[in-house]
């Protein structure tokens, strides 16, 4: 259990697949201009990780080390069309929002890289942790970026149709913030923080 | 006995494409119905929003018009021509579903065209452009009604176009240009309601 406990938060902090790791990024850029759409760009991802990480797990004993790539982008693929699927038919507004990035989940650095690095190697239960915790973390930074962009770029904060929060029709943001670079820099800004956050951590961790 | 690496590889991989594939087809076999009536309503439902006065719409299916259609309409496509019946079924308008390039991709659109040929409304059925400039064209509640009531696309061609959503509303602008050009090219609402 506190192994179980110990994946998971290594995927919210110290392994972070997107302040630490640095991979799938492009996703993250391309998709954080509004709140509602990244969060359910982070649920896709927790979905597909953990899926295809238990399912990778599984089959690790059978899978010859020479054809692994290919028998991962496959379970890969299958779960990311099932979810592309799921979301057309019954939540077509954040399909219309998503479109072209749920099917590049497919190639999304984190599903690949996680099941390369961690679920090929561990059993079914700690790959259903790290799966959860690259996921959320995944999901948290998006969310944030999201949320941020949204409601300092175009002024107000829209969640399934219903404004959460407004600045009014008077304010004018930044259009930087919507824009890929705007993203870029204020990512820049939440590793910063995260590395500062981190080292912390780290010190607590080697302290006691 | 001999090692074979064709079984030795082949078959796992075999076997995961196998599951992957049965998995595939049930989650296909249940989402299908769900997806053609999401896809149907939206085209309804837009249509509907640029002509109240129609109570359904039949598509077009003659190949001859449609050749029309397309020639007329230059580089935007037509993705669907309506015609547009009241509640006695008589033909009220021309629903047309038109494509054009805005700055994040195509634009989809549904336009309407009344009895006279002149825009009864202008909706955006799908688009992808940068939320908060290009998606101006739809959150700016001025900009699409600046179509309703034009009669041919020199008309629309001067059209205002939005500030820091440029292209986009250039996009737009050309989809109602086109809509226009093709509901003249297919001879108007004798055109499309003779069947």
């Amino acid at each position: 259990m506190k192994q179980f406990m110990d994946v998971l938060k290594n995927g919210l902090s110290l392994e972070n697949p997107l302040t630490v790791l640095m991979i799938g990024l492009c996703s993250t850029l391309a998709v954080s201009a509004k709140f509602e759409g990244s969060l359910f760009m982070g649920i896709a991802v927790i979905f597909v990780l953990v899926m295809s990480n238990v399912l990778i797990s599984a089959v690790r004993k059978f899978t010859p080390d020479e054809v692994r790539i290919p028998i991962f982008i496959v379970i890969i693929a299958a779960f990311v069309t099932i979810v592309d699927l799921v979301l057309k038919g019954y939540f077509p507004s954040v399909y219309s929002f998503l479109g072209v990035w749920i099917p590049l989940i497919v190639v999304n650095c984190i599903v690949l890289g996680r099941a390369e690095a961690f679920a090929y190697h561990n059993g079914v239960v700690l790959s259903i942790a790290d799966g959860i915790g690259m996921g959320v973390g995944y999901t948290i930074i998006i969310a944030g970026l999201g949320a941020f962009r949204e409601l300092f770029g175009s002024g107000s904060l829209v969640f399934l149709g219903n404004t959460l929060v407004s600045f009014g029709p008077a304010y004018r943001g930044p259009n930087i913030l919507l824009l890929f670079p705007g993203a870029f820099l204020l990512f820049g800004f939440i590793v910063a923080g995260s590395r500062a956050l981190n080292r912390r951590l780290t010190a607590r961790r080697e302290a006691m | 006995m001999r090692d074979n690496i064709y079984i030795r590889l082949g078959l796992p991989v075999l076997l995961v494409c196998i599951v992957s594939a049965a998995g595939l087809a049930m989650t296909y076999s249940v989402t299908k119905g769900p997806i053609e009536a999401q896809a149907r309503e939206a085209e309804q439902k837009s249509l509907t929003a640029v002509m109240p006065d129609a109570k359904t719409f039949e598509k077009v299916e003659d190949a001859a018009l449609l050749a029309k259609a397309t020639a007329a309409a230059g580089d935007v496509t037509v993705d669907g021509l309506f015609r547009g019946l009241d509640a006695s079924g008589a033909t009220v308008g021309a629903g047309l579903l038109v494509g054009s390039r805005g700055y994040g991709g195509p634009i989809r659109m549904a336009v309407g065209v009344d009895r006279n040929g002149k825009v009864v409304g202008v909706t955006i059925v799908s688009m992808n452009e940068t939320p908060g400039l290009g998606s101006k064209v739809v959150s700016d509640k001025t900009f699409l009604p600046r179509f309703t009531g034009l009669g041919s696309a020199d008309e629309a061609r001067k059209v205002d176009t939005i500030t820091g959503a440029t292209k986009s509303s250039r996009g737009v602008r050309k989809g109602v240009e086109a809509a226009l050009a093709v509901f003249e090219a297919v001879g108007g609402v004798e055109g499309v309601s003779a069947k």
